[in-house]
């Protein structure tokens, strides 16, 4: 038995997987994160560090990991990468002018060999401002389709409306269920 | 821009260079006493502005009374007619209100938003007795948005002014965004009806002033230089990148402030601040008001009495204990107390 069947077999019985929200700061990952477990959404700061949560969710135990965006903290994303079964990466769908910046970082953490196998979400955050670009526009800014190394998928979504958010998460669920658990 | 490197270039013609820099500087020192000069003028323009104000806004609004007293036992036609153009005149004397914010004092602002208040809810009422509401979004616009039906659409080539307040202006908004970029030495003003819960960007701005009387939902300031820069309650976060030498205040959800030199921060902010690659900023709590300041308050959500303005997290500065250089409270005695008399 091969050390990733090992790994397989183990999930399956707790049902466990890990998630690792990322994206630009002022994306609203925690917004997204805390609004998704029903907490309040009004006292969220910028985020220092890092928030870890885990939900459960659909019989699924989700340990979720919410790391801060600040350019300064980019750096140290990577020390999060280990063992995580999908990506979501948060967009703020108004913020125009950072669309550019936004399209480096994500193409940059889809070469890191750690992320491999992991399932991508983007959500287009923000749909509810009336500047906010749709869908479309940001998988096209992203070039999303360009990406032939994960399973991904991108949904409109707002974290102060929670329109959405719920659709994300089952889409990865489902995602990463059926590369993980069904397999023999 | 390419100074440094045209001197690097030629160095025989360093002189040349440095006394044209000498020459530039002069010429701009000459240019700024002429604009404070400019400045004093205007201000005595503002109160001959002020008067011309009060007579013309009475006028207009005596007018205004008058068609809409003359409605009762009218046709339905004719009052039809006339609702319609007392609509389209209060619509122009909210923007004329608007237009002269600046020069007016808050006691005359909100005298004459106080009459306008009492001119749009007569017109409300007459209509409601007179026609029938299908015909008329008012009443969904009042419910939607409580601001615009305080301050209507000044929009005066709307069919109606349902359209103005209902699908026309939603429609108009969808996926743009609100805000302005380019201007230098200008004074602006945007009232609720432009911002409210919209995303507002605003960039390369030099020596403007600028005031946004409303709740926009997001506030992006981008390459902004020697403003001044006072907005009404955000609903989420402020975000500021390459800023200087200006004076900012506003209340918001968040602050996040990034290459920013030498600026001034009025702040109300219901969760944190925080500065990344800043230095010389510094923090007072949030002074400037308006009159419909506390209407704007409650329809951003924010808490009033939560003001976490002195806790900033430098980016740069996590060291815990030792506090962070680049940021700094303005000492009470240097803050600023008076907005809107200054010019
Ligand atoms: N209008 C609107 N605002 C949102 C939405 N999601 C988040 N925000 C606001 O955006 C700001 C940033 O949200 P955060 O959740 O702190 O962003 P973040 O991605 O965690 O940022 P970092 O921690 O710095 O990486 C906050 O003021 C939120 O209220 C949304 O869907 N719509
Ligand atoms: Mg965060």
């Amino acid at each position: 038995m091969g050390l990733l069947t090992i790994l397989k077999k183990m999930k399956q019985k707790e049902r466990e997987m890990r998630l690792l929200m990322l994206g630009l700061d002022n994306a609203g990952k925690t917004t997204i994160l805390k609004k998704f477990n029903g907490e309040d959404v009004s006292t969220i700061s910028p985020t220092l560090g890092f928030n870890i949560k885990t939900l459960e969710h659909r019989g699924f135990k989700l340990n979720i990991w919410d790391v801060g965006g600040q350019k300064s903290l980019r750096s140290y994303w990577r020390n999060y990468f280990e063992s995580t079964d999908g990506l979501v990466w948060v967009v703020d769908s108004a913020d125009r002018l950072r669309l550019e910046d936004c399209r480096q970082e994500l193409s940059a953490l889809l070469l890191e060999e750690r992320l491999a196998g992991a399932t991508l979400l983007v959500f287009a955050n923000k749909q509810d401002l009336p500047g906010a670009l749709s869908k479309e526009a940001i998988r096209e800014a992203l070039a999303l389709d360009e990406i032939k190394s994960h399973h991904w998928c991108i949904i409109g979504c707002s974290a102060v409306t929670g329109e959405n958010l719920l659709t994300g998460v089952d889409w990865l669920l489902d995602d990463i269920a059926a590369r993980i658990f069904t397999a023999d | 821009m390419d100074e440094a490197l045209e001197v690097g270039d030629k160095l025989d013609t360093g002189a040349d260079k440095v006394q044209e820099r000498l020459q530039k500087r002069h010429q701009a020192r000459i240019e700024d006493v002429e604009r404070r000069k400019e400045a004093k003028e205007s201000q005595s323009v503002a109160e001959e502005k002020g008067e011309y104000f009060y007579s013309a806004f009475n006028k207009e609004r005596a007018a205004v009374e008058e068609l809409l007293s003359g409605c009762s036992g009218a046709d339905r036609a004719t009052m039809t007619h006339r609702l319609e153009e007392a609509t389209d005149r209060i619509g122009q004397l909210q923007k004329f209100l608007n237009d002269s914010v600046l020069f007016l004092t808050q006691y005359d602002l909100r005298q004459a938003q106080a009459a306008l208040q009492k001119l749009q809810s007569t017109l409300a009422e007459m209509r409601e007795d007179a026609l029938p509401k299908k015909k008329f979004a008012f009443k969904v616009r009042t419910k939607a948005a409580d601001k615009a039906s305080v301050t209507p659409a000044p929009n005066p080539d709307a069919d109606t002014p349902a359209a103005a307040g209902g699908t026309k202006r939603d429609g108009a908004t969808a996926s743009e965004q609100y805000g302005f970029s380019n201007m230098s030495d200008v004074l602006v003003t945007r009232t609720a009806e432009e911002i409210q819960k919209q995303d507002v960007l605003l960039t390369h701005l030099t020596n403007c002033k600028v005031r946004l009387l409303g709740s926009p939902s997001t506030l992006h300031l981008k390459h902004i230089d020697s403003c001044e820069i006072l907005c009404g309650p955000v609903s989420s976060s402020v975000f500021i990148d390459h800023c200087r030498n200006s004076t900012l205040a506003f209340p918001c959800q968040q602050l996040r402030t990034h290459h920013t030199t030498d600026t001034q921060v009025y702040l109300h902010v219901t969760s944190r601040a925080i500065i990344e690659d800043c230095r010389g900023v510094s923090f007072a709590p949030f002074s400037w008001s308006y009159p419909s300041l506390e209407e704007d308050f409650s329809v951003s959500g924010l808490d009033k009495n939560r003001n976490n303005w002195n806790q900033v997290d430098d980016f740069n500065w996590l060291a815990a204990g030792t506090p962070s250089p680049n940021w700094m409270v303005i000492p009470e005695a240097d803050r600023k107390t008076n907005w809107d008399t200054e010019n």
